[in-house]
C-alpha cells in the first residue's frame, strides 16, 4: 500500500482497504506476475548512466562529409531556446484554441514561411518526416485525380522508394520510373514524355535530385506533363537561392525540413514539409491552422478544416495522421526568423560553393580519374572513382571521418556511375577539413 | 483562485522590420553563384527580423499557451503527464543529438545500445516478442500494424480474402483510418450495455473476411473488456489477427499486458505512457511489437546484439518495408529510454495505480452532478455526459479553461452524447484534483446563458469555426 499520505486519503475515500481492488475487473489469468526489468535509479543515476551510453559513440570528435537528406547546419541558440521553453514544449494540440493562441499562431506563421519557402499557396502545419511526406503527397495526388501510375526517377533512393510503397499499400497505384542521365545526372525528359499517359497521375521530381544534382530539367517538367499533376520533393534551404517549385509549375511540394534549425537527432524527430496549391487544400492531409475571429470580432487562429481528418472522418479521413511534428515546425518558423532571406540565401550559397570545392578537390584526386556528373551540385557530391568503393565509408571512419556513402548502398547504381560514392558539404564545412579529407583520399585505392 | 492568462496583440512575425542581426561564417556573393538565371530565385519574401525580437515574439507567444508544466492537462486517452526534466538534460547531450543517421554502426553504438534497451523494455512490459521503433506516431504505428497484418496475409496467401478490419465503435479515430489507409474495409461493431464490446455483436461481424480486430483495452470509456479471452479466441478461431491500441496502456501498464491478454501486434504510445513531451502536437513515436510469429515482418532495420556489439538487423524475411526516413525518432525514444530507467519496474507499475486511483477519485467526485455512463470501475480515464444537467459538454470545457485547467476530450467517445473524457494520469496531486473538479461541479450550477459567455481570461473569446472553414485563409497576408 501506498506510503504517500494524500494516495492513502483517496484509498479511504474510495473505500479501498487495498488498492489492488480498482484492478478487480482484470481476470487473474491476465495478470502480470512480474517485470523483469531493473527497478528505479535516482535522477544522477540516470544521468550517468545516459552518459557513459553517450560516449560510446565515437561520432564527437569526428569529421562530418555526410548528408543525402539529413544534414550538419548551423542551428542558431535561439532555435533550441525556444523550442525547449515548456510552454510549447510540453502542451498537447491545440484543441482548445483560447488557451492555445500562441501556438496556433506560431504554427500559422509556419505555414505562412512555408508557403513563401516553396512558393505555394498553402501550407499543412507539419507532417512527420520527408519521406513520409513524398509518400503522403503521393497519395494525395491520387486522391485528386483518381489515376493509376505515378512517375518517380530511377535514381530515387531505396529507403524513400520502400516508404512511398508503404504508403501506397491497398491502393490501385503503380509507380513506373523515368530515366535520369549518367554523363549530366538530369533527368531524361523524352524518358518522361514517353511515359506520361492519360492514366498518369503524378509526376515526381527531385530538386537537388538524387545524385545531388541541381536539375535544370526539373524546370521542364510542367511543358510535357500534360495534366498530371507535379510532385517536387526539395531540399528547403536551397530554396534560399533557388527557384522555388511554386515557379516551375509543381502543385505539390514535399520537403524534409531538419536542415530549418533542428539538429541531425540520429534522423529523428525532423520535419515533414507539405505545400500545395490552394485548390487541393480539401484533399490534404494534417492539420491546418486557419484565422478567422472570436466573438467580439477580434483575430483568432483555429485548426480549420477538421472534417478531412481522422478523429471526425474516421476511416473517410484523407489520412490517418494526428500527432504531426508541431515542436519541430515553430524551431524551423523561429529559424526562419532569425537567418532571414539574405542569411537563408547566403547559407544555400556557402554550401553551394563549398560544395563546388569539394567536387572540384575530390575529382582531382587520382583514384576519381573519370568524367565526373557534368551537372552542378548543391551540397551531396557524388564522385565517380576508379575502384570499388564499397568500402570506403568504413576506410574513412577508421581515420576519423564520417563520410563517403556509397551510391549502390542508397540506390540502385547504373554502370556509369557504379563506382561512386557521396561526400557532402554544407555552410559548416571548414577549408581545413576538406583538405584533411583529400589528404586521406590520396591513399585510397 | 483568479486567473488569467497571459494575453499580447502579438502582430505577426511577417510584420517585424527589425532587421537581420544573424551572421552567417564566410564571404560569398551571387557572383560566386556560376548557375543558369533561370535557376536563381529572384525574391522571397520573409521578413528580416533582429534576432532578439525573433526570441521576444516568440516567447510571448509561448506565454498565450497552456501546458502540462502549468497543471492538470486531463485530455482523455491523451496520457498527458509530466514530462520529466531529467529526460530533457539527456535529450539536450550532443553527443547523442549531434549524430548522423547515415552513420555506420561502429561509430553510434550508444544511440545503438539505447534503441536495443528500449526495445527489450517494451517486449518486457507487453509480453511480445519482437519490437520496431521506426514508427513516428501512435497513428503510424497502427499503420505499421496494418501494413503486417496485410504482408501476413500475403504470404499465407490469403490477402485477397482477408479485406475486412473490424473496429469497435468505441475506437479511436485513428483505428479505422489507419486500417482503410492500408487498403481494409472498416467494419464497425456497436458496444454492448455495459460499455464493453458486443460479444454478438463481434461473432457477427467476424468471418473468413476478417483480417484484424482493432481495440484497446481499457476502452475509450475507461473500462477494461474482461471478455478479452473470449474475445482473442474468436478473433483467433477465424484465422484473423487481435490488434492493440496502445493509446491507452497507462492504465494497465505493469499489471497486465497486450501479449498476455493474446493481441498479436501492439503500438506503444511514447509520448502518453512514457511521458516523452508533446510538443504541442508532436513529435511522438509509435513502436510496434509482435509476437514471435510475425517477426519476420517488421520493419528494418531492427536493432540486434551480438556479444557486445549491437547492429542494424534487416533479416526480417518477409519485412514490409520502411514505414520512415531513417530508424524512428531518436530523440523520442532515447527520453522513453530515461523515463523508464528512472522509474523501474517498481516506479511503473506504482505509476499505473496512481493513475488508476486518480481516475476513480474524480470519477466519485464528479459523479455528483454528471452522469457517468456504464460501468462503475475505471481505469486510466472516465467518462461522463453532461446532459442530465442540461449543460452543454463545449460550455463545460470553456468554463473550465477559463479557470486556468484545461478541459478534457470532448464530443468522444461518439457513442455518449455530450461526453467529455477525463485522464487525469498519476501526475496530479490530490490538491489539483480536489480543485479541479470542484471547477467542474461548479460549472453545473452555472446558468446556461452564463456558461455560453465563457471563456474570457483568456486572450480571445470563442473562435467562429465557421467562418474560418468558410474564409480559409491558411496564411498571413500583407494588409492591403
Amino acid at each position: 500500500m501506498q506510503s504517500n499520505l494524500e494516495k492513502q486519503e483517496i484509498a479511504k475515500f474510495l473505500n479501498i482497504s487495498d488498492e489492488m481492488a480498482l484492478f478487480s475487473d482484470i481476470p487473474a489469468q491476465y495478470r502480470k506476475k512480474e517485470i523483469r526489468i531493473q527497478e528505479g535509479v535516482s535522477e544522477y543515476e540516470v544521468l550517468e548512466q545516459a552518459r557513459r551510453i553517450a560516449s560510446l559513440n565515437s561520432s564527437a570528435g569526428m569529421v562530418n562529409f555526410l548528408g543525402n537528406g539529413i544534414y550538419k547546419r548551423i542551428v542558431p541558440a535561439s532555435v533550441d531556446s525556444i523550442i525547449g521553453r515548456s510552454e510549447f514544449l510540453t502542451a498537447y494540440t491545440p484543441y482548445q484554441a483560447e488557451m492555445s493562441q500562441g501556438v496556433l499562431q506560431s504554427l500559422f506563421e509556419y505555414q505562412t514561411f512555408m508557403s513563401e519557402l516553396t512558393g505555394m499557396d498553402a501550407s499543412n502545419s507539419s507532417m512527420y518526416d520527408g519521406f513520409t511526406t513524398l509518400g503522403e503527397a503521393v497519395r494525395m495526388a491520387h486522391r485528386i485525380n483518381e489515376r493509376r501510375d505515378i512517375l518517380i526517377p530511377e535514381n530515387m533512393f531505396d529507403d524513400k522508394l520502400k516508404v512511398i510503397n508503404s504508403y501506397l499499400s491497398g491502393l490501385s497505384v503503380r509507380l513506373l520510373t523515368y530515366r535520369v542521365d549518367q554523363v549530366t545526372g538530369f533527368i531524361d525528359l523524352n524518358d518522361i514524355q514517353s511515359k506520361v499517359s492519360k492514366d498518369t497521375s503524378a509526376i515526381v521530381v527531385e530538386m537537388p535530385n538524387s545524385y545531388g544534382i541541381i536539375d535544370e530539367n526539373v524546370l521542364k517538367v510542367s511543358q510535357i506533363k500534360g495534366d498530371a499533376l507535379l510532385i517536387a520533393y526539395v531540399d528547403p534551404v536551397s530554396l534560399g537561392m533557388l527557384l522555388p517549385p511554386g515557379d516551375y509549375g509543381a502543385d505539390i511540394v514535399a520537403a524534409e525540413g531538419q536542415q530549418l534549425g533542428i539538429h541531425m537527432n540520429y534522423g529523428g524527430p525532423g520535419l515533414g514539409i507539405l505545400t500545395f496549391r490552394k485548390d487541393y487544400i480539401r484533399k490534404s492531409p494534417g492539420r491546418i491552422i486557419g484565422e478567422t475571429v472570436d466573438n467580439k470580432g477580434k483575430k483568432a487562429y483555429v485548426m480549420t478544416l477538421q472534417t478531412r481528418e481522422q478523429h471526425i472522418r474516421r476511416e473517410k479521413a484523407t489520412s490517418n495522421i494526428c500527432t504531426n511534428q508541431a515542436l519541430m515546425a515553430i524551431a524551423s518558423a523561429v529559424y526562419l526568423g532569425v537567418v532571414g532571406p539574405t542569411g537563408l540565401k547566403k547559407i544555400a550559397q556557402t554550401t553551394y560553393v563549398n560544395s563546388r570545392k569539394l567536387k572540384n578537390k575530390l575529382s582531382s584526386l587520382k583514384a576519381a580519374g573519370v568524367p565526373q556528373l557534368t551537372g552542378k551540385p548543391f551540397s551531396d557530391v557524388l564522385i565517380k572513382f576508379r575502384t570499388d568503393v564499397s568500402q570506403l565509408q568504413e576506410f574513412l571512419a577508421e581515420k576519423g571521418i564520417n563520410g563517403g556513402v556509397p551510391l549502390q548502398k542508397l540506390a540502385a547504381a547504373p554502370i556509369l556511375i557504379r563506382n561512386s560514392a557521396f561526400f557532402t558539404a554544407t555552410e559548416t564545412t571548414q577549408e581545413n577539413e576538406t583538405d584533411q579529407l583529400v589528404s586521406i583520399m590520396e591513399v585510397f585505392r | 483562485m483568479s486567473y488569467h492568462e497571459a494575453t499580447y496583440d502579438e502582430p505577426s512575425i511577417f510584420t517585424f522590420r527589425s532587421g537581420t542581426t544573424y551572421k552567417v561564417p564566410g564571404s560569398v556573393t551571387d557572383s560566386d553563384i556560376d548557375l543558369p538565371q533561370e535557376l536563381i530565385r529572384k525574391h522571397l519574401d520573409l521578413p528580416e527580423v533582429s534576432e532578439y525580437d525573433v526570441v521576444r515574439h516568440y516567447t510571448r507567444l509561448s506565454q498565450m499557451n497552456y501546458s502540462v508544466d502549468l497543471g492538470i492537462y486531463p485530455l482523455g486517452s491523451c496520457t498527458m503527464k509530466f514530462n520529466p526534466k531529467y529526460a530533457d538534460k539527456i535529450a539536450g547531450m550532443e553527443q547523442f543529438y549531434d549524430v548522423h543517421p547515415l552513420q555506420l554502426a561502429s561509430t553510434v553504438q550508444g544511440q545503438l545500445r539505447i534503441m536495443y534497451e528500449l526495445q527489450e523494455f517494451l517486449k518486457e512490459l507487453s509480453d511480445m516478442d519482437a519490437v520496431t521503433l521506426q514508427p513516428l506516431a501512435g497513428a503510424q504505428g497502427e499503420y505499421t500494424g496494418m501494413l503486417i497484418v496485410r504482408k501476413y496475409f500475403e504470404v499465407k496467401g490469403e490477402l485477397n480474402s482477408r479485406t475486412e478490419v473490424i473496429v469497435p465503435d468505441s475506437a479511436h479515430g485513428t483505428n479505422p483510418a489507419s486500417a482503410a489507409m492500408a487498403g481494409f474495409n472498416v467494419v464497425e461493431i456497436p458496444s454492448a450495455e455495459d460499455g464493453t464490446v458486443d460479444l454478438e455483436a463481434l461473432k457477427a461481424a467476424i468471418s473468413e473476411h476478417t483480417a484484424a480486430f482493432m481495440i484497446t483495452n481499457p476502452n475509450t470509456l475507461g473500462i477494461f473488456e474482461d471478455h478479452i479471452g473470449e474475445i482473442a479466441r474468436l478473433v483467433h478461431e477465424a484465422g484473423a489477427l487481435l490488434y492493440y491500441d496502445g493509446a491507452n496502456f497507462n492504465g494497465i501498464l505493469g499489471i497486465t499486458s497486450p501479449g498476455l491478454m493474446g493481441f498479436d501486434i501492439v503500438h506503444f504510445n511514447l509520448h502518453k505512457t512514457f511521458a516523452t513531451p508533446h510538443g504541442s502536437g508532436g513529435p511522438g513515436a509509435g513502436p510496434v511489437g509482435v509476437k514471435a510469429n510475425l517477426a519476420e515482418f517488421l520493419p528494418v532495420p531492427i536493432i540486434g546484439k551480438d556479444g557486445d556489439k549491437y547492429f542494424l538487423d534487416y533479416s526480417p524475411k518477409h519485412t514490409v518495408g520502411k514505414v520512415s526516413s531513417y530508424m524512428g525518432s531518436f530523440m523520442v525514444l532515447l527520453r522513453a529510454w530515461a523515463y523508464i530507467r528512472f522509474h523501474g519496474s517498481d516506479g511503473l507499475r506504482r505509476n499505473t495505480i496512481n493513475a488508476v486511483m486518480n481516475t476513480n477519485y474524480l470519477k466519485k467526485k464528479l459523479e455528483n452532478k454528471f452522469k457517468i455512463p456504464y460501468k462503475s470501475l475505471k481505469k486510466h480515464e472516465l467518462v461522463l455526459s453532461t446532459e442530465n444537467t442540461g449543460k452543454k459538454a463545449l460550455d463545460i470545457a470553456k468554463y473550465l479553461i477559463d479557470n486556468g485547467v484545461h478541459a478534457p476530450t470532448i464530443y468522444f467517445p461518439l457513442i455518449v452524447h455530450e461526453a467529455m473524457m477525463i485522464e487525469p494520469t498519476e501526475t496530479v496531486s490530490r490538491m489539483d484534483l480536489d480543485r479541479f473538479a470542484e471547477i467542474f461541479l461548479e460549472s453545473a450550477d452555472v446558468p446556461e446563458e452564463e456558461l455560453k459567455k465563457h471563456p474570457v481570461n483568456l486572450p480571445i473569446g470563442r473562435p467562429d469555426d465557421v467562418k474560418a472553414a468558410r474564409d480559409l485563409k491558411v496564411r498571413w497576408f500583407p494588409e492591403k
